[in-house]
């Protein structure tokens, strides 16, 4: 099988130098798992992309983009004529305007589908067989006909250790990009340095005072402190009581007709 | 950034009053107005009046920190009848222009998520404007989040075919011409929006943290930098960001849309061929992650019990830190503020007292079953249903109602 891994030109959340994004090392361990990988990158330098050398790929090829230019043209135009049978990618970028649009917008440009949130994947007969996320730990198992853009979830099994024999080994190439025009209309924006604003506290009253504040905050007040009492109950009306209250809420399953389980 | 530089000479000017022509030699000005910028004036002694309470000979004044609302006189702002606001419905009859959300509605039932996106489509429309909820398949309780119309775009929720999803989703915002389109900024909503986005051919502002009317705000490049926007068509809205609508009800009046969902259909065969949903193994998820937890604490001896009934309820197990620390439980079970803080939807505790420690992990959960023999424990003060009773009790007879139900065999225990 043949695999392009969308690699970005991320930044390190903390400090800032310049690294291959989490996800996308994930993404090549993925890859790794699969079949024979390509890593594809678009912008003006493939300094910070080259650690996925390190990390399981064995050849980058780097589209040469002037800086702040739409990658998603060049990449389309890249991945149409080598076409792979998958391209995975980050499902966020990280250090840029992390939108998370250039899969989608890669997978109209080159109609395939695209499966979001993978954590996992296996390959079939012609098919490809998919774990994703739905986070909380579920997951739902999608088999797939080829090819597809796929997206990496965090949850996926973590990067293969940075290797410095295979990243001698490993080669970037230079690509001469199609020249194409932008795709997608891009929104005006004002930027500041980032400002934390408070989390929610749900139910804190506005402007309530520090007292009513901590309430809400370990949950004392609220729908919740209505609650129901019951005093000394028979220990099997009790287990009744919980059982109808937890299958009211829906975490647990309603009694199973026997033989349905 | 800069504000405009005043010109005291044309200001002064402005509040020159107009005199009889006789008397033109002295001119006169009008220093009441207020001026057009910058706050108003306080005026404490009024501020103190509309604090006063109704009713009574002595004076009696509310010192809470909640300043009512200027220009209401406190006599009916007080003792407000709850019920009457309440029953009240909101009906929007022919609103300015429509702000559509998109909530991910898991089973038909709105989530928390998607209760703060109401919330901000409800603050982008303002007075005039009505929030539209466009969901496929069955909703309930948008009224009470905020929306004015419901459209429900039929199509199967359970199956998994996301592309066809946005598609319709896409034509129905096409027929509706919305003026803003709101999403959860969550795996599925995410998906969706940006789905949307392409095939409208429109921008999508991700992950905004910020929603008004004057502009959406999202952080970027590793929360170094925020960036700010005039609200566009498409935005996704961050979770625990924006409040909830908190006003009285609105009618969620069902609204029908033609939309030609086929025309943008294509015609591959479809790529998905199976698509199977693998629960989380209770067993194993981690405790931040568990939807539902079970946890034990110095009130119960009987552990193995204890373990029984968590695999019986499927739950994840946790535990108080005087178990921890006794070492009867794992570290990686502890609740609390030095353990886990929990995002589950249900928290059951058998033998907790409910110590403030332990309560700061367990806040983010909607619903709570406390057992304790204290009446007066904190946890039962905390729990949606409280059994005061002991747990070594109520656990045997929890596993043989379940095992009862099983298999209709019942006495185990
Ligand atoms: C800095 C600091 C950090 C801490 N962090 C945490 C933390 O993260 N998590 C945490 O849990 N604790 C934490 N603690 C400890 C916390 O203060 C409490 O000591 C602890 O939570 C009490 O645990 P408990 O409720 O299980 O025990 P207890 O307080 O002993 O309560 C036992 C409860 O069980 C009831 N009971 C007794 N017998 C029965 C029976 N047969 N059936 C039913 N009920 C019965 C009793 O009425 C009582 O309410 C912290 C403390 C400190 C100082």
């Amino acid at each position: 099988m043949r695999i392009a891994v969308l690699l970005s030109a991320g930044r390190h959340p903390v400090s800032g130098t310049p690294v291959l994004p989490r996800l996308e090392a994930q993404a090549v361990r993925l890859a790794a798992g699969l079949g024979e990988a390509v890593g594809l990158h678009a912008g003006p330098d493939a300094a910070a992309v080259a650690d996925a050398l390190g990390q399981g790929l064995g050849r980058i090829e780097h589209l040469h983009l002037a800086e702040g230019a739409d990658p998603v043209p060049a990449l389309a135009a890249r991945l149409g004529t080598l076409a792979p049978d998958l391209v995975l990618a980050g499902r966020r970028g990280q250090g840029g305007p992390e939108s998370g649009m250039v899969p989608y917008a890669l997978a109209e440009a080159l109609n395939l589908p695209l499966i979001p949130d993978v954590v996992a994947g296996s390959a079939g007969e012609g098919t490809l067989r998919l774990d994703q996320s739905l986070g909380r730990g579920a997951l739902r198992r999608l088999v797939v006909r080829g090819p597809v853009v796929v997206t990496v979830h965090p949850d996926a099994p973590a990067p293969l250790a940075y290797a410095y024999g295979r990243a001698r080994r490993g080669t970037v190439e230079a690509v001469t990009p199609a020249p194409a025009a932008a795709s997608v209309p891009e929104i005006a924006v004002e930027e500041r340095p980032y400002r934390r604003r408070p989390k929610l506290v749900k139910g804190a009253p506005a402007g309530g005072s520090a007292a009513e504040r901590l309430k809400a905050a370990t949950g004392e007040s609220g729908a919740v402190a209505s609650g129901r009492v019951l005093v000394e109950p028979d220990p099997e009306d009790a287990a009744r009581e919980i059982l109808a209250y937890l299958r009211q809420i829906g975490v647990l399953a309603p009694p199973a007709a026997p033989g349905d389980r | 950034m800069s504000r405009p530089r005043r010109d005291p000479r044309a200001e002064r000017a402005s509040r020159q009053v107009a005199s009889a022509a006789g008397e033109a030699a002295r001119p006169r000005y009008d220093r009441t107005a207020r001026r057009g910028a910058g706050r108003p004036r306080r005026d404490p002694r009024a501020e103190h009046e509309r604090r006063r309470l109704a009713g009574g000979s002595r004076p009696r004044y509310d010192l809470g920190q909640v300043a009512p609302p200027e220009g209401v006189p406190s006599t009916e702002a007080r003792p407000r009848p709850a019920a009457e606001t309440a029953s009240k419905i909101l009906v929007l009859e022919a609103p300015a222009f429509l702000v559509a959300a998109v909530p991910d509605a898991a089973g038909g039932r709105l989530s928390a998520h998607d209760r703060q996106v109401l919330g901000a489509a409800r603050a982008l429309a303002g007075r005039e404007g009505g929030v539209a909820v466009l969901t496929l398949g069955p909703c309930e309780g948008c009224g009470g989040a905020g929306a004015d119309r419901l459209i429900q775009i039929e199509g199967q929720a359970e199956v998994y075919d996301p592309a066809g999803r946005a598609a319709r989703i896409a034509a129905a915002l096409a027929a509706l011409a919305p003026r803003h389109v709101l999403f959860p900024e969550s795996l599925d909503g995410g998906d969706l929006a940006r789905r949307v986005a392409v095939r409208m051919g429109a921008p999508l502002f991700g992950n905004a943290e910020v929603v008004a009317a004057g502009g959406l705000i999202r952080p970027a490049r590793g929360r170094r930098v925020e960036q700010r926007a005039a609200p566009g068509l498409l935005a996704t809205v961050a979770p625990d960001a924006v409040a909830d609508y908190a006003g009285p009800p609105r009618e969620a009046r069902p609204l029908a849309v033609e939309a030609d969902g086929m025309a943008g259909r294509d015609t591959r065969p479809a790529p998905i061929l199976a698509a199977t949903r693998v629960p989380a193994d209770p067993a194993t998820v981690p405790l931040a992650l568990a939807e539902f937890v079970t946890a034990a604490g110095n009130g119960l001896h009987d552990l193995d019990t204890f373990r029984q009934l968590v695999a019986a309820l499927r739950a994840t197990p946790g535990a108080s830190r005087v178990l921890c620390d006794a070492g009867l439980m794992p570290r990686h079970a502890q609740v609390g503020a030095s353990g886990t803080v929990l995002a589950a939807t249900c928290y059951f505790a058998l033998g907790i007292s409910g110590a403030p420690q332990h309560l700061q992990g367990v806040a983010g959960c909607e619903h709570v079953v406390a057992v304790n023999t204290d009446l007066h424990a904190a946890m039962i003060e905390r729990a949606g249903l409280a059994i005061v009773q002991d747990a070594q009790a109520v656990m045997p007879a929890l596993l043989r109602l379940l095992a009862q139900e099983a298999g209709g065999r019942g006495g185990v225990s």
